[in-house]
């Protein structure tokens, strides 16, 4: 193992500023309705069971960074964006009140999870 | 059974494996296992978002020293390129299994996982940190010559 960790990288920049402009072209923008893809999860994720196959929009791009999947190993490599995503509150929960079907649940998944429709 | 409800499936056998310490598995044969359950028991730990729980009590704790040592520990480690901080989670979070996941305390868990790393990244040798353990268990004793006991509630 000859590879340096990413500390030096981020030392005086930041993490995940040090990654700024190392990921492909953003395929989803604001506005975007994007579906969460169900990939295996083995080993390590971030990505919440509970938003599998669920649908969402983007409402911002909010950094570059590898996604999680590799930065637990150290690998850095890939940056990619990250989103942050807007789901209703019904739509992840069968039993969620009607009443209050104007709820929403916002977080951040990395581009790799996301597909559009 | 649409995608959703094999998610919603999911959610529920995940919450079926909640450390049950009456009903021990004994690495099954491969035909006991289905699909479904081998992505419940191979899913990662922290993911638990979803799964059927009952209420816990909410409780305001303020931090320990040995709790805010562990955390400046961590990331110490860090910044001199031991580990990142999706490795630590992985690690603390995920690699310890379920059970320990649960059943740690919570800056428990990251205590453990500093020892386990210095000793994967061969900063220190197992028999060196065994030897220590147990130099410092020594030095701790009472006067009486007991060890001092950790008092828990009982399950």
């Amino acid at each position: 193992m000859s590879k340096s960790h990413h500390v030096e990288k981020a030392t005086g920049v930041g993490d995940p500023q040090c990654f700024k402009g190392e990921a492909p072209a953003a395929k989803f923008k604001v506005g975007d309705k994007v579906r969460i893809r169900n990939l295996p999860d083995i080993f390590y994720t971030r990505s919440q069971m509970y938003l599998r196959e669920a649908e969402a929009t983007v409402v911002k791009l909010v950094y570059e960074s590898p996604p999680a999947e590799d930065e637990a190993w150290d690998n850095t490599d890939s940056p990619e964006w990250f989103y942050s995503l807007l789901f209703k509150q019904t739509d992840l929960w069968p039993d969620y009140p009607k009443k209050f079907e104007t709820d929403t649940l916002e977080t951040e998944l990395s581009e790799r999870w996301l597909e559009g429709i | 059974m649409s995608t959703r409800e094999n998610i919603m499936r999911h959610l529920n056998i995940v919450g079926q494996l909640q450390p049950a310490l009456h009903q021990p598995q004994h690495a099954p044969t491969g035909d006991l296992i289905d699909n479904a359950h081998f992505r419940a028991y191979t899913r990662t730990s922290h993911d638990v978002g979803g799964e059927a729980d009952v209420p816990i009590t909410w409780e305001e704790k303020e931090e320990e020293i040995w709790e805010h040592n562990t955390f400046v520990t961590c990331e110490v480690l860090a910044w001199r390129g031991v580990w990142n901080a999706e490795e630590r989670r992985r690690r603390q979070n995920v690699d310890v299994g379920q059970t320990i996941y649960l059943g740690m305390p919570y800056y428990g868990r990251w205590l453990m996982t500093i020892a386990l790393i210095l000793v994967d990244k061969q900063h220190v040798k197992l028999t060196e940190l065994i030897d220590k353990i147990e130099e410092v268990k020594q030095r701790a004793k009472k006067q009486d010559g007991q060890f001092y006991d950790a008092k828990g509630h009982d399950l």
